[in-house]
């Protein structure tokens, strides 16, 4: 598969963010983050349930509102729906319409993309693997083939900046392999790719991670810099390094209100 | 506004119709057999006949015996009526009713003179209304019998009126408006439960998520819905008005398919009515996804959204007619507009010239522009 050439502004990060907050009445989803992100990157949104990484990616993609702060993908600030050609975005669900047809989704998403190259939308779908079942209803397919069409519509529009939130829950490890593989394709083609996920034996097939806990960026760097620094050969121990003094602030915060 | 993404939305819901073959029966088939059904009992309600009794109660004196005789008489050469001479006490007459053997009972009082001509009606009561239906048709076999014997002319009165014909039946004045009734009742449902369906399953958030504007998610909508509405109008309005024979073949006797109803209008208008109402319906359906978390939720806005505008819309009665406070209610629902502009088309005859069924096209236009606007509104409304 060949990527267009992914055109960001100059040389500029991919995805920025300056002090991004969203609350939800007296929840704090994300809690001043910033960001700067340099193109042609896997980085690797990692935190557990609750931590805010689908609000964040919410936020980039221009899908939710910022309580105040800004956001720039591509150099252009968000929420832009022009740019939103350029972005691909995989929700946790699905997001697919189970009555149609493999080939009947994947030509919907292409249009409103703008995507008109029928060879493209094949090999998007030969990607994962679905060029074989185009007239399948959704409905019939197995969970992970759902995922991979789910995926192949994120995709169809060869988007320079890929936001995959938890793209491998419920995909069996053969599949996820092929998943990374796929990825390291992308970032390789140049796009830029921000991929959640709360299980920590991704973080390595990264380029770089940011831990997320509480709405709040704990640490960001290469996968061996988060180990070196947070003392400890496996990034779940490591995590929770970072995640202690956080922890025990919070307490003392609450105690001495 | 670009055409190729409204165009995808549109084949996207057309698509996923023809996959729901279940859903597309309904559509059709369903108002085809209940406007059946309804042309079925209002045509043929009127020639039943009534069963009818006399008791005479005054038997001890000559008039009253004389009377009864005479209404007897009267009445058994009637066609409608089936006179039965076996129940003559008051006893075994009630008890014919509830046995509904009988559906009339004539009482000829006790205290009958020719100074005190009255009579009672006794009927069963569980329908008081429908079960004096008859009574009409009762009082003029009486009447005219009556008046033969005793030499006098009673006069006569014809019915005309401005629209139509007095003798249209009931199936006339309402079938054009159960045509309007049922595209908004379908298209609103359906849409509703559509765009819940986008909204539960997580693919209004990926739509978002492309370049897709709000205004041309409705627009697709309203296209693709528009479509099916188009077509379940035509076909009920065809079987609403058109009438085909089809003649006797060996043992199948000859039946006719479609009402015949009368009309003098132009279907073409009453089409565009019942469009821009059902185009009002997409947008409401999409605006009222946003409060349901279920289908079952959406069902839950029938009685709010669908039933009063049944009672109020004039189907039944015409909104003069109703109680003040509940007249200006009547007014906001746009029901009341397409019924009012489909009697009109069909019943009268008007066209785009007529100042009532510009008004009608027109409000209802601006009900539909109202919900577009707040249908795209919630489209934006954060899911998460």
């Amino acid at each position: 598969m060949t990527l267009a050439s992914p055109t960001p502004a100059a040389s500029g990060p991919a995805v920025e963010a300056t002090a991004l907050r969203k609350t939800f009445g007296q929840i704090h989803a994300v809690d001043g983050i910033d960001l700067s992100l340099p193109a042609g990157r896997i980085y690797g949104l990692l935190g557990p349930n609750g931590s805010g990484k689908t609000t964040l990616i919410r936020l980039l993609t221009g899908l939710a509102s910022a309580t105040s702060g800004t956001v720039k993908v591509l150099g252009v600030d968000m929420p832009s729906r022009e740019n939103l050609a350029r972005i691909g975005y995989m929700t946790q669900a699905d997001g697919i319409y189970p009555e149609l047809s493999v080939w009947e989704n994947i030509r919907f998403f292409a249009a409103l993309y703008g995507q008109t190259d029928r060879a493209a939308m094949l090999r998007v779908l030969e990607l994962v693997d679905l060029d074989k079942r185009l007239d399948t209803p959704a409905l019939n397919l197995s969970g992970g083939m759902r995922r991979r069409l789910s995926m192949a519509c994120a995709l169809v529009h060869q988007p320079a900046v890929i936001f995959l939130d938890e793209p491998t829950v419920g995909v069996d490890p053969a599949l996820r392999v092929q998943f990374w593989e796929h990825f390291h394709r992308l970032s390789a083609g140049g796009a830029t790719l921000l991929v959640s996920s709360h299980v920590m034996d991704e973080a390595d097939r990264c380029d770089e991670l940011l831990f997320i806990r509480n709405g709040h960026v704990l640490a960001h760097g290469t996968p061996a810099e988060l180990r070196e620094r947070g003392g400890s050969d496996n990034l779940e121990t490591a995590f929770l390094a970072f995640a202690a003094p956080a922890a025990t602030a919070t307490v003392a915060e609450e105690a001495a209100r | 506004m670009n055409v190729h993404r409204v165009r995808a939305v549109f084949v996207r819901i057309v698509a996923q119709f023809r996959r729901d073959k279940r859903t597309l029966a309904l559509l059709f088939a369903a108002p085809l057999a209940i406007i059946a059904l309804l042309g079925w009992v209002l045509s043929s309600s009127s020639s039943s006949s009534v069963r009818l009794a006399v008791v005479n109660e005054a038997s001890q004196q000559v008039v009253g015996q004389a009377a009864a005789v005479k209404i007897e008489d009267a009445l058994a050469g009637q066609p409608s009526i089936v006179l039965d001479r076996s129940v003559t006490d008051d006893a075994a007459a009630r008890q014919a009713l509830k046995d509904k053997t009988l559906d009339m009972v004539i009482v000829v009082p006790p205290d009958f003179s020719l100074q005190s001509r009255r009579l009672d009606i006794l009927t069963l009561g569980l329908n008081p209304a429908g079960e004096a239906s008859s009574l009409p048709a009762v009082q003029k076999a009486l009447l005219s019998e009556l008046a033969d014997q005793a030499g006098a002319v009673l006069p006569t009165i014809d019915r005309t009126t401005v629209y139509g014909s007095p003798d249209a039946t009931q199936l006339d004045t309402l079938a054009p408006v159960v045509v309007g009734f049922f595209v908004y009742f379908f298209v609103f449902i359906l849409t509703g439960i559509s765009f819940l369906r986008e909204r539960i399953g997580g693919t209004l958030e990926r739509l978002l998520a492309t370049p897709v504007s709000r205004a041309e998610i409705v627009l697709g909508y309203s296209l693709g819905f528009g479509f099916f509405a188009t077509l379940q109008i035509a076909l009920v309005l065809a079987f609403v008005i058109g009438r085909v024979t089809v003649p006797a073949i060996g043992p199948m006797p000859e039946i006719g398919i479609g009402l015949g109803v009368k009309t003098i209008g132009n279907p073409l208008i009453a089409y565009l009515l019942v469009l821009v109402l059902g185009l009002g319906a997409v947008s409401l359906g999409i605006f009222l996804s946003t409060f349901a978390r279920s289908e079952f939720q959406i069902l839950q806005f029938i009685p709010i959204v669908i039933v009063p505008q049944g009672l109020l819309g004039g189907f039944f009665w015409p909104i003069n007619q109703l109680p003040d406070l509940l007249q200006p209610v009547a007014r906001i629902l746009p029901v009341t507009y397409a019924i009012d502009g489909l009697r009109q088309v069909m019943i009268a005859g008007a066209d785009l010239t007529s100042g009532d069924v510009l008004l009608d096209l027109g409000v209802l236009a601006a009900i539909a522009a109202v919900f577009v606007v707040l249908a795209s509104a919630t489209i934006r409304r954060e899911v998460a």
